[in-house]
C-alpha cells in the first residue's frame, strides 16, 4: 500500500519540453501492484460499494420482472405501434452499443496512436464495453417478439431449407454485434491474463489461487511469451479499430438504408461512430470519477487522464454537432419537401423538447471543455458526463421517434408514448450494467497493472548507465530523467 | 511461505537429493537454475551473455514486456501475423460463400445436397440475386472475427498455454515475477546445462545468487479422481447426443411437445360445429338478409353454361364452348384435384384421402364421420358435367364450396379430370389404342 | 533498445535544400510557372481545334478540367494544413522531422487562392457546362424547380464570397504555421510551440467547416441537383491520402538527393506509411458508406449520380479502377510492416496513390452527369440515338484536358514548395520535441 496520502497532483501542463508523468506520487512497480490489487484484496469494499450493489441488484431484478411480463404477455405491453414500431427497445439498444464503443476505442485506437495514458483507464473501459454490449444485445433479442425463435437469426441448416436474409440490416447487426462482443471479450481477456497471474501469485487462499490460477492459464511472464503476446495484442488492436467503426456504422445502416427522411442520409455512419465514442467517453468519465475516489486510484488515473478524456469528449461532441448541422444544411440544400419538413419538425414539432435536450447536451455543453479550468474541475466534468449520457439517449430517441411518428401519410401520424414497462426496462438495464460492473471492480484488476508498469519510469536502483525509459514507444522517453 | 529450503548449501549436481531438505517426501529433480534481478535494464546484458554462451533452453521472465529484450535474447520474429492473415482470408471467403450461396444458389431441385444445406434465392426490395454491396458488412465482420480468433488462440497455442504444471510456478520466490522482480532461468534440459558451470556463469550476470528450480520426479500426471471425473463428464455430455440420435431414428405416434403455442391451436369455432351462442345453434352463419357474399352475384345475362353449368335450367351434359378438352386441361385438372380434392377424396378419387384415413379411427368427437363419396360410384358417374361443376362450386352435404378458391376454368378442368379418373377404373379393351391392344392381348 | 538510437547530430546533416545544390530552388520556380503555361495551352488546344462542336462546349470542358486540377492541388494544401494542425493539437513527437514539409505545402495556400481565380470566368459568364446553377437561363428552365430553390445558396456572389472566406482562413492558418515554425528555427522559443498548439484547436474546427463547404461548393455543386451529407468527408479522406503520399514522395526524393539521410529513418517511413494506409481504408469506408446507402435505398434523385458513372464502359472501368486501385490493391500491398519500412516500396505505393487520387478526382469531376440526364430524357422520349453518341464518348475525351491541366497545376505547386523549402531548414531545427522524433522507434 502506498503510505503517502493520495493527492490530486496537477500534471496537465503544456510545456512542450517535458512530457508529463502518467503516474503521480512516488511509486515503484511494487506499490502500483499493491495499489491496484488492494481494491480486490481488501476484506471489505467501501460501504458505497454495498449500497450501489444493492440498488443495482434491485434494478436487475426489476428488469427480470419486466422481461418475464413481456414474454408472457407479448410486445403489446410496450408503447410501440404502427407507425412507431421501433420504440425504447431499439433506442436503448443503440444507446448501449454506443457506450460500448469507448472501451475498444481506448484499447485499440489509442494503443495504435501510442497514447500511453490509455493504460490507466483501458481495463475498466473494456469491461464497461462488454457489459454495455450485454445490455445492448438483450434489447433486439426481446424486440423480435417471439424470443424462442431467435435462433432464426443465425445461419443454421434446418429442415425448412430457410436461411437468414443477408440483405437485411438486422442480419448485419447480428454479425456486427456478435463479432464485436466476441472480439471485445477476447481483447479484454488477453489483456487480463498477466494481471490475473498477478492476483494468482498474491492469492492467500487455495480457492482464490485455484480460480485465478485457472484463468491465468499458467502465465509466467516468459519473454518468449510476451513477444508473441504483444504481437497478438497489436494485431487485435489493429483489427478492433475498423471493427469499432464498422459496428456503429452497421447500426446506422439499420436506419440509413431505409428511405425515411431523417434516417436516409449518407453521413449517418461516421456520425453514429462519433456519437458512440462521445457517449462511451461520457460513460467512462461517469464511472472513472467515482472509482478513483472510492478505490484510491488518483495517482494512476490522474488529472491528466481526465483532462485528455475531456478533450476527446470535446472533439467528438463537436463532430456530433457538425453532423447535426450538416443534416440540417443538406435537408435544406436537397430541396426535397419531406426532408425539409422532417428536420423542421424535429426542431419545432411535438418532440422539440427531446431535440433541444439532445442538441444542448451533446453539441453545446461539451464546448465548456475549451477551457482548461473546466477540463480539470472534477465536479463539473462529472456533471457534464452525466449530461452527455442523457443527451446521447435523447439523440437516439429523436432519431427513432420523430422520423417514424410523422409518416409519409399524414393520416397515419401517431404520437409515441412509452409505457411503464418501457421505462422499467431502460432503468433495469442500468441495473444489469452496474451489477456486472461492480462485480468486476470487486474481483478483477481494474487497472492494467502490467501496462502501467511499462509506461512508468525505470527504478533508479541500478545506476544510470541505461537510464532511458523504454516504455511503450518513444512518446514518453523524456520523462525518465 | 518460507524460502528456507534454499538449496545452495549443497552441490548443484545432485539430481535426486532435493527431496531430503523438503518437508514432504515427494522426490524432486533439478529442473533448472534461476537468477533474480530487480531492474529490467540489467537484463539486456545478462540475456546477451547467456545467449553468447550458447544456451538454447532458457528464458527471461518479467512482470511486463521489456522492449528490446527479445532482440537481446535473439528471439526471431514470430510467424503469428502470417497465420492471422490466413485466418482473416478464411473468414473473408467464408463470408463471401455463406452470403452468396445461402441467399443466391439453390441446389435443391437437383438434389445435389440435402435439403437443409441447400441455398435459397429469395430477393427482396428489387435487389439482385447476388447483392454483394449488401453482403459486405457480413463479410467484413467474419473476416475480423476469424482473424481475432486466430490471433488469440494462435498466440496461446504457440506459447503452449494453458500449462498449469510448470515447476517455476512452484517456486515461492518466482511469485514476484508478476509483481516487481525479473528472473533469468536456464533449464536443465538444455544440452549445455551443467549445474555447476551454469551456476557460475549465472552468478556473473549481475543479478542475485542462482537458485535451484525443482520439479517432482514422477511425471505430472493428473490425479486419479480427475481422470474419473473426466470420464464421467464425457459420458454425461454424450447423453443429449444419444437422445437426439434416438429421436431422429424413431417414429413418433404422438404429436411433438408444443411448448410455445404460436397461435397454432386456437380456441375457435370451426365449420359444422355447434355454437350455443346462436339461437339456431350453428357456428356457421347464414348470409344476412339482403347481402350477397363475394362471388355470389349471378349475372343471368352471362354464359350460365360456363359460369354455373346450366343449360336451359338443367345441368349441362357437355362442356361449355369456352373449354377445350386437351392434355393441358387434364393436366391442370389433375394438378388442382390433387391439391384441393385429394385430401378427402384421395389421389385415386375413391374417397380415402388422408383426412378420411385420420378420421375413421373413431377418435372422440369424430364418430359421426362419413366417408367422402367415391368418384367411381355409379351415382357420380351418372351425374351430368354441370352437376359436378355445381358441386365443386357450391359444395354438397359436408363438403365445403370451392367456388371462392378455384377459378371457373379450373373447376371445369377438375370435372374433366374426374371424368378421366372414372374412365380409368372402368375401361374396356376397346378403349385401348389399336397398336397397344395387341401387346396387351399377347399377355 | 536498451541502447536506444544515439541522438543524431543534426549539425552534420544536409538539412537545407541548398546544401547540395545552391540556388537550385529559386530557379525551379521559373520552370514550374513555365510548365503551368504550357499545360494551359495544351489543355486549350482541344477547345479550339478538337472535336468539340462549338466553342462554349470546348470552353466548358477546359474549365471542368481546371476545376479538377484545382481540386487536386487544393487537396494537397488542405491535407498538409490538417496534418500540421493535428500534430500540434496532439502534441505529437514522432512527426517533427516531417512536419516542415507539410508546413511548406500548407504555406502555399495563398498561391492556390490565386490559382483559383480563373474559375471566376465560367461562374461570371454563367457557363452551363461547368456550374449549371451559374447560368440564369438554366436555373429558370429547370423543370424540377430545384435550382430555383437552391438559388439563395448557389449563386455567383455568395459562391465567390464563400471562396474568399475559405481561402482567407486557410491562407492565414497556412502562413501562421509556416512563419511561426521558421521563427522557432531562429529563436528556439518553446512558447511558440504552445502558441501553435493553442491555435490548432479552433483551427481544426474552422477547418472542418470550411473544407466541408468547399467540397460542396467546388465539387458537389457541379451536379447541383444531387446531394450527399457525407460528401465533405469523402473529399477530406482523399486529401489525407494524397497528402501522406506526398510526404513520402518528398522524404524519398530528398534522401535520394543526399539530404536528411540520417534524420529520416525507416521508423518515420513506417509511421507516415501507416497513416497513408489508414486513410486509404478510411476513404474506402466513407466511399462505401455513401455508395451502399444510395444503392440500397435506390431513390432516383440520388442514384443517377452513380448511374452516370456506371452506365458507360469507360466510366465503369474508372469506377472499378477506383475500387481496386484506390483500395483493394494498396490495402493488400501495404498491410505488411515490411512494405511500409522499405523506402523504395513505399515510394512506389505513394506514387500510385497520387495517381489514384487523380482517378478519384476524375471520377468526381469529369463525368457528364448533365449529359447523362439529357440522354435519359431523350431515351424516355424514344430518341435514344440522339443523346447517346456524345455522352457515351465523353469520358476519354475529358482526359485530353484533364491530364495536362493537372500536371501543370501540380508543377506550379511543386515549384513553389521547392522554392519555399530552399529558404528554410528542411526540419524544424529547434522544436522542443525534435529529439523525441529523431530517436523515435515503432513498437
Amino acid at each position: 500500500m502506498a503510505t503517502i496520502p493520495l493527492m490530486e497532483v496537477d500534471n496537465t501542463w503544456d510545456d512542450p519540453r517535458k512530457r508529463a508523468p502518467l503516474v503521480t506520487g512516488n511509486h515503484d512497480y511494487k506499490s502500483v501492484t499493491d495499489l491496484v490489487a488492494d481494491v480486490a484484496e481488501r476484506p471489505h469494499p467501501p460501504m458505497a460499494w454495498y449500497a450501489l450493489f444493492a440498488v443495482s441488484l434491485g434494478l436487475l431484478g426489476f428488469l427480470g420482472f419486466c422481461i418475464g411480463y413481456l414474454l408472457l404477455t407479448g410486445v403489446g405491453v410496450w408503447g410501440v405501434n404502427q407507425p412507431v414500431a421501433w420504440g425504447f427497445a431499439i433506442i436503448n439498444f443503440v444507446f448501449w452499443v454506443g457506450i460500448g464503443h469507448a472501451g475498444t476505442l481506448i484499447s485499440a485506437i489509442l494503443f495504435l496512436f501510442r497514447q500511453n495514458w490509455r493504460t490507466a483507464i483501458n481495463r475498466f473501459a473494456e469491461a464497461m464495453t462488454i457489459f454495455a454490449v450485454v445490455c445492448a444485445g438483450m434489447f433486439p433479442g426481446i424486440h423480435i417478439g417471439r424470443v424462442w425463435l431467435a435462433y432464426w437469426l443465425f445461419p443454421i441448416p434446418n429442415q425448412m431449407a430457410m436461411w437468414p436474409q443477408f440483405r437485411s440490416p438486422l442480419l448485419w447487426d447480428v454479425f456486427a454485434v456478435g463479432t464485436y462482443f466476441t472480439v471485445s471479450l477476447l481483447f479484454w481477456y488477453v489483456g487480463l491474463i498477466p494481471d490475473i497471474a498477478t492476483f494468482r501469485d498474491r492469492a492467500t487462499n487455495k480457492i482464490k489461487q485455484g480460480i485465478y490460477g485457472f484463468f491465468a492459464l499458467g502465465w509466467n511472464g516468459s519473454t518468449r511469451h510476451w513477444h508473441r503476446y504483444e504481437r497478438a495484442y497489436l494485431i487485435l488492436a489493429a483489427l478492433s479499430t475498423p471493427l469499432v467503426l464498422s459496428v456503429h456504422s452497421v447500426v446506422s445502416f439499420d436506419f440509413a438504408v431505409s428511405q425515411l427522411p431523417g434516417w436516409h442520409t449518407t453521413i449517418l455512419p461516421p456520425y453514429f461512430v462519433a456519437g458512440a465514442i462521445f457517449s462511451g467517453f461520457g460513460m467512462v468519465l461517469t464511472l472513472a470519477i467515482p472509482a478513483r475516489e472510492l478505490f484510491g486510484l488518483k495517482e494512476i488515473i490522474t488529472l491528466r487522464h481526465l483532462d485528455n478524456m475531456n478533450k476527446i469528449i470535446l472533439a467528438t461532441g463537436t463532430m456530433v454537432g457538425y453532423a447535426y448541422s450538416m443534416e440540417f444544411f443538406i435537408a435544406w440544400y436537397s430541396g426535397v419537401e419531406v426532408e425539409r419538413f422532417t428536420f423542421i419538425s424535429r426542431a419545432m414539432g411535438p418532440y422539440a423538447a427531446a431535440y433541444w435536450t439532445m442538441f444542448i447536451c451533446n453539441a453545446f455543453v461539451p464546448q465548456i471543455f475549451w477551457f482548461k479550468w473546466a477540463r480539470t474541475n472534477i465536479p463539473l466534468m462529472f456533471v457534464v458526463s452525466l449530461l452527455v449520457n442523457l443527451g446521447m439517449w435523447f439523440e437516439r430517441y429523436v432519431i427513432v421517434v420523430t422520423s417514424l411518428s410523422s409518416d409519409f401519410l399524414m393520416s397515419s401520424w401517431w404520437p409515441y408514448r412509452a409505457t411503464w414497462v418501457d421505462y422499467g426496462m431502460l432503468i433495469g438495464s442500468f441495473g444489469l450494467f452496474f451489477t456486472l460492473f461492480l462485480l468486476f471492480c470487486r474481483f478483477l484488476p481494474i487497472v492494467a497493472i502490467a501496462e502501467v508498469k511499462a509506461v512508468m519510469p525505470r527504478p533508479h536502483s541500478l545506476g544510470h548507465g541505461h537510464g532511458h525509459s523504454h516504455g511503450h514507444g518513444a512518446a514518453h522517453r523524456a520523462e525518465a530523467h | 511461505m518460507s524460502i528456507a529450503a534454499s538449496p545452495f548449501s549443497k552441490p548443484y549436481d545432485d539430481s535426486h537429493g532435493g527431496s531430503a531438505s523438503r518437508s514432504h517426501a515427494r522426490a524432486t529433480a533439478l529442473a533448472g537454475l534461476m537468477v533474480e534481478f530487480d531492474n529490467p535494464d540489467a537484463l539486456h546484458d545478462a540475456a546477451k551473455a547467456v545467449r553468447n554462451a550458447g544456451y538454447t533452453k532458457w528464458d527471461v521472465h518479467t512482470p511486463f514486456p521489456v522492449h528490446g529484450l527479445e532482440k537481446s535474447m535473439g528471439i526471431r520474429p514470430t510467424i503469428l501475423p502470417s497465420i492471422i492473415l490466413i485466418g482473416g482470408l478464411t473468414g473473408c471467403l467464408t463470408g463471401l460463400f455463406l452470403t452468396h450461396y445461402t441467399n443466391g444458389i439453390e441446389l435443391l431441385r437437383n438434389a445435389i445436397v440435402p435439403t437443409n444445406l441447400s441455398g435459397y434465392p429469395y430477393p427482396i426490395s428489387g435487389k439482385p440475386t447476388f447483392s454483394t454491396p449488401a453482403y459486405i458488412p457480413v463479410v467484413f465482420e467474419l473476416t475480423v472475427l476469424f482473424s481475432a480468433l486466430t490471433a488469440v488462440f494462435g498466440m496461446l497455442a504457440m506459447n503452449g498455454l494453458p500449462t498449469f504444471w510448470n515447476p517455476l510456478l512452484r517456486q515461492p520466490r518466482f511469485r514476484a515475477v508478476t509483481n516487481d522482480r525479473f528472473f533469468l532461468v536456464v533449464e536443465a534440459r538444455d544440452p549445455k546445462f551443467d549445474a555447476n558451470s551454469t551456476a557460475t556463469m549465472l552468478r556473473g550476470l549481475g543479478g542475485g545468487e542462482p537458485e535451484r528450480v525443482e520439479a517432482p520426479v514422477e511425471s505430472a500426471e493428473p490425479p486419479r479422481w480427475l481422470i474419473s471425473a473426466g470420464i464421467l463428464a464425457t459420458c454425461f455430455a454424450l447423453i443429449p447426443l444419444v437422445v437426439i440420435a434416438k429421436a431422429r431414428n424413431a417414429k413418433m405416434r404422438e404429436p411433438r411437445i408444443h411448448i410455445v403455442q404460436d397461435m397454432d391451436n386456437q380456441e375457435r369455432y370451426k365449420g359444422q360445429m355447434p355454437n350455443p351462442a346462436f339461437a339456431d345453434g350453428r357456428a356457421m352463419r347464414p348470409e344476412v338478409d339482403g347481402t350477397v357474399a363475394r362471388g355470389d352475384i349471378r349475372d343471368t345475362r352471362a354464359d350460365v353454361h360456363f359460369t354455373e353449368g346450366l343449360v336451359d335450367g338443367d345441368w349441362a351434359a357437355n362442356f361449355p364452348a369456352k373449354i377445350t378438352i386437351n392434355a393441358d386441361l387434364l393436366e391442370r385438372g389433375q394438378n388442382r384435384f390433387n391439391i384441393y380434392c385429394s385430401a378427402c377424396h384421395g389421389l385415386d378419387g375413391r374417397g380415402n384421402g388422408p383426412v378420411n384415413a385420420r378420421n375413421m379411427d373413431g377418435r372422440p368427437g369424430w364418430e359421426t364421420w362419413v366417408q367422402p363419396t367415391s368418384m367411381h360410384d355409379q351415382s357420380v358417374r351418372d351425374r351430368a358435367h354441370g352437376h359436378i361443376f355445381n358441386t365443386i362450386t357450391n359444395g354438397i352435404r359436408t363438403m365445403p364450396p370451392y367456388g371462392a378458391s378455384l377459378a371457373i376454368e379450373d373447376r371445369w378442368a377438375i370435372v374433366a379430370y374426374v371424368r378421366a379418373l372414372q374412365q380409368s377404373s372402368a375401361a374396356s379393351l376397346s378403349d385401348v389404342p389399336e397398336n397397344i391392344r395387341k401387346e396387351l392381348e399377347a399377355r | 533498445m536498451a541502447h536506444a538510437a544515439p541522438a543524431i547530430d543534426i549539425s552534420r546533416e544536409n538539412r537545407r535544400f541548398d546544401d547540395i545544390a545552391p540556388g537550385l530552388a529559386g530557379r525551379v520556380w521559373t520552370l514550374g510557372v513555365g510548365a503551368f503555361v504550357v499545360a494551359l495551352l495544351m489543355a486549350l488546344i482541344p477547345t479550339f481545334t478538337g472535336k468539340q462542336t462549338d466553342f462554349s462546349a470546348g470552353a466548358s470542358a477546359f474549365f471542368r478540367s481546371y476545376v479538377l486540377a484545382f481540386a487536386y492541388a487544393c487537396s494537397l494544401g488542405l491535407g498538409a494544413l490538417f496534418f500540421t494542425m493535428i500534430q500540434h493539437l496532439t502534441r505529437a513527437g514522432w512527426s517533427v522531422v516531417v512536419r516542415r514539409f507539410a508546413e511548406t505545402i500548407a504555406g502555399q495556400l495563398p498561391l492556390l487562392a490565386l490559382l483559383g481565380l480563373p474559375l471566376l470566368i465560367p461562374i461570371i459568364l454563367g457557363m452551363e457546362g461547368v456550374y449549371e446553377w451559374s447560368s440564369a437561363a438554366a436555373v429558370k428552365n429547370d423543370a424540377s424547380g430545384l435550382l430555383q430553390k437552391k438559388a439563395p445558396y448557389l449563386n455567383a456572389t455568395f459562391f465567390i464570397g464563400r471562396m474568399v472566406f475559405y481561402f482567407a482562413v486557410w491562407g492565414w492558418l497556412g502562413s501562421f504555421y509556416l512563419n511561426k515554425s521558421v521563427e522557432q528555427d531562429l529563436t528556439g522559443d518553446h512558447e511558440l510551440s504552445v502558441k501553435m498548439g493553442g491555435v490548432a484547436g479552433p483551427g481544426v474546427l474552422l477547418y472542418a467547416l470550411t473544407v466541408t463547404f468547399f467540397a460542396v461548393d467546388l465539387l458537389m455543386s457541379l451536379t447541383p441537383h444531387w446531394y450527399s451529407t457525407i460528401f465533405g468527408v469523402y473529399y477530406f479522406a482523399g486529401c489525407m491520402v494524397s497528402t501522406h503520399a506526398t510526404l513520402i514522395v518528398m522524404m524519398v526524393l530528398l534522401q535520394r538527393s543526399g539530404r536528411l539521410t540520417n534524420v529520416l529513418t525507416q521508423e518515420h517511413y513506417q509511421d507516415v506509411g501507416k497513416f497513408m494506409f489508414a486513410f486509404t481504408v478510411f476513404w474506402a469506408y466513407i466511399g462505401f458508406s455513401q455508395y451502399m446507402l444510395i444503392w440500397y435505398a435506390n431513390l432516383p434523385e440520388e442514384t443517377y449520380w452513380y448511374a452516370a458513372r456506371q452506365s458507360t464502359p469507360y466510366w465503369l472501368v474508372v469506377s472499378l479502377t477506383l475500387l481496386f486501385g484506390h483500395f483493394v490493391l494498396p490495402f493488400l500491398a501495404l498491410i505488411s510492416k515490411h512494405a511500409k519500412r522499405s523506402p523504395n516500396f513505399i515510394f512506389l505505393g505513394a506514387c500510385w496513390m497520387l495517381l489514384m487520387h487523380f482517378v478519384d478526382m476524375h471520377y468526381v469531376v469529369s463525368p457528364d452527369t448533365h449529359g447523362y440526364q439529357q440522354y435519359l430524357l431523350a431515351k424516355d422520349a424514344g430518341k435514344a440515338a440522339a443523346g447517346a453518341g456524345s455522352y457515351m464518348a465523353h469520358g476519354a475525351t475529358a482526359l485530353l484536358t484533364d491530364i495536362p491541366m493537372t500536371i501543370g497545376m501540380l508543377a506550379v505547386l511543386a515549384s513553389a514548395v521547392i522554392r519555399e523549402l530552399g529558404r528554410n531548414s528542411l526540419i524544424p531545427e529547434r522544436d522542443p520535441r525534435l529529439s523525441e522524433s529523431l530517436a523515435f522507434e515503432n513498437i
